[in-house]
């Protein structure tokens, strides 16, 4: 079996797993106008750590989520030559140095945690943390290393906001995944981290079970959604056959949701496709933003807080169907009981990818 | 086993599949090396003209692979195929110059910001081969056959049946891009650290 635990959120709503719950249950979002941000000295909606300035901003939170992490497990784990840190990411460090936005980075990590393995780094596009999760499942589960630790994180700036609004991509309001209304992304800046292990005795707090997925591409357009969610359907229908899931053990969708009209409308067709479309789904990019590389790990960190507190959290800006397709989008939240969740993301590139989430 | 089947070199000057020279940079040339090589190629792609240096480099290496290996797209169903690339330093050739299209005073230009980010090579690779595989871009110091050994072990395991790896550092100064087929064969280059350090002509790698 494969456990995924010690999850680490450091976002808006706080330094670690606990405080973002807390905010998420209370329906508190990160979400805040930044005033003259945008490119013509707009204000702009944008979810950025209050706090989190001046270089080396990427590193500062690697570290942080890091720390934050071996705190929750056995740590001597750490330097360990079966454990290897894979770090997922779009654009690292880009504002401390364009030409090399992960070395220095990796090599303080190395240094810092005393670990045996440079760091990897994996950048897929919006995909990264999902994939960066399966990535680390397969690891564990071909023998390669024993432990893997997966960090999420990006951090805001000029250079994504700048072209997210040469594309007209950037809400005027705070994002509204899946709402009528909804105009496109809300950017935000975040870490996630978990550790994936084949030992159960190296978390202080019960991991859960890594179902491992399968990525595809759209093979359509690099920066458009897909029309027919093709990639979205092969993803999906391959991670839930690899386990053996059918449709009616999925208890909850937490999907990607960025709020933009194409990649919404995409995803509705895409689980109308594979009859997912009555699951409780939500998108967390209305808590946290869009925070790229870091937002799978940060959502499958959430998704774990979720069935570790038995509870569904509304999807934060939506209130009218806006979708082709109809979806049961989670309007307040509501005490349940979940075992196993599917965790979706979608990005430029045509990649899709997803993975599963269970209770033991 | 598991055998590399085809392979391309490509360099400041020269391209090479299957290690004979297939093209050589003409200094006196109008065109980008790049171009110099899709023309002469006969490839017929006007989507190639809006790429980014990475996206060409690894958009012609695969074309040539396929030259080499003409059966692949009938071999394999459309999700057979795993993309396996990655390279030293990102993007950072094209986000250098989308940073400048909004620093020297001018607007921020969207076609350059679509291919700010290293896994987009993949998307063209997937589009122009209808490909609907498993994609996966890694940053790594330098080329690192062990990254490749491992994860195309995971890959060949769990549902693909062939590989297209590729080490793709483009930038202003380095054009240094090795693509490689891995498939399932009696015989053949064994898909092994010696033959990749070998026929990617790696001067030093990095253990992963």
């Amino acid at each position: 079996m494969i456990y995924i635990g010690a999850e680490v959120i450091v976002s808006p709503l706080g330094d670690n797993a606990e405080a973002n719950w807390q905010a998420l249950s209370e329906n508190r979002s990160g979400i805040a106008l930044a005033q003259g941000v945008g490119f013509n000295g707009e204000d702009i909606h944008l979810a950025k750590i209050t706090g989190l300035r001046g270089p080396l901003r990427f590193q500062q939170l690697v570290i942080k989520a890091l720390s934050a992490l071996s705190r929750q497990i056995d740590a001597s784990i750490l330097s360990s030559g079966k454990t290897i840190v894979l770090i997922s990411s779009t654009k690292g460090a880009l504002d401390d140095n364009l030409h090399d936005q992960f070395s220095e980075t990796c090599a303080s990590v190395m240094h810092q945690f005393n670990l045996a393995h440079l760091p990897m780094v994996i950048s897929n596009a919006c995909i990264s943390g999902v994939l960066t999760l399966n990535v680390a499942g397969n690891m564990v589960e071909a023998g390669q290393y024993d432990h893997v630790v997966v960090i999420g994180c990006d951090v805001a700036s000029d250079f994504v906001l700048y072209g997210f609004q040469s594309l007209f991509a950037v809400s005027g309001q705070p994002c509204a995944p899946f709402d009528a209304a909804r105009n496109g992304i809300t950017l935000g800046e975040g870490c996630g981290a978990a550790l994936i292990s084949s030992t159960k005795s190296v978390f202080q707090n019960a991991p859960l079970e890594l179902l491992t997925g399968a990525s595809a591409n759209d093979a359509n357009h690099i920066s458009g959604p897909s029309r027919t969610g093709e990639g979205l359907v092969r993803s999906v229908s391959r991670t839930m056959q690899k386990h053996g899931i059918g449709n009616e053990e999925i208890d909850f969708i937490c999907a990607h949701g960025t709020g933009t009209v194409f990649n919404d409308e995409m995803e509705a067709i895409a689980f109308d496709r594979i009859a997912l479309s009555d699951k409780p789904l939500n998108s967390l990019k209305g808590y946290f933003g869009h925070t790229l590389g870091a937002a799978g790990v940060i959502e499958t960190a959430v998704c774990m807080q979720m069935v570790r507190n038995s509870m569904l959290i509304k999807s934060a800006g939506y209130r009218n169907a806006g979708t082709s397709r109809p979806l049961n989008i989670i309007l307040e939240n509501e005490p349940k009981r979940l075992r196993t969740i599917l965790k979706t993301a979608s990005g430029f590139g045509g990649g899709n990818a997803s993975l599963m989430i269970r209770d033991l | 086993m598991k055998v590399i089947t085809a392979y391309c070199n490509l360099s400041a000057d020269e391209c090479l599949l299957n290690g004979d020279v297939v093209a050589r940079r003409d200094a006196g040339s109008e065109d980008s090396w790049f171009k110099q090589i899709y023309r002469q190629q006969g490839l017929g792609y006007p989507k190639f003209y809006k790429m980014d240096g990475l996206s060409q480099a690894g958009y012609l290496a695969s074309e040539l692979i396929k030259k080499a290996s003409p059966g692949i797209s009938n071999t394999y169903t459309d999700d057979e195929i795993a993309l396996v690339f990655a390279n030293a330093s990102s993007s950072a050739e094209t986000d250098r110059r989308f940073m400048q299209t909004y620093e020297a005073g001018g607007s921020p230009s969207p076609s350059l910001f679509v291919y700010t980010l290293p896994n987009i090579v993949l998307g063209e690779i997937a589009i122009a081969n209808k490909w609907y595989g498993e994609n996966m871009f890694a940053v790594l110091p330098k080329f690192a056959p062990g990254f490749y050994l491992d994860y195309g072990q995971i890959l060949l395991g769990s549902g693909s049946r062939a590989l297209l790896c590729g080490w793709l550092e483009v930038t202003a100064n380095t054009t240094d891009v090795f693509l490689f087929l891995v498939e399932e064969r009696e015989s053949g280059t064994e898909f092994n650290t010696e033959n990749l350090l070998h026929l990617s002509q790696a001067t030093s790698v990095a253990t992963f």
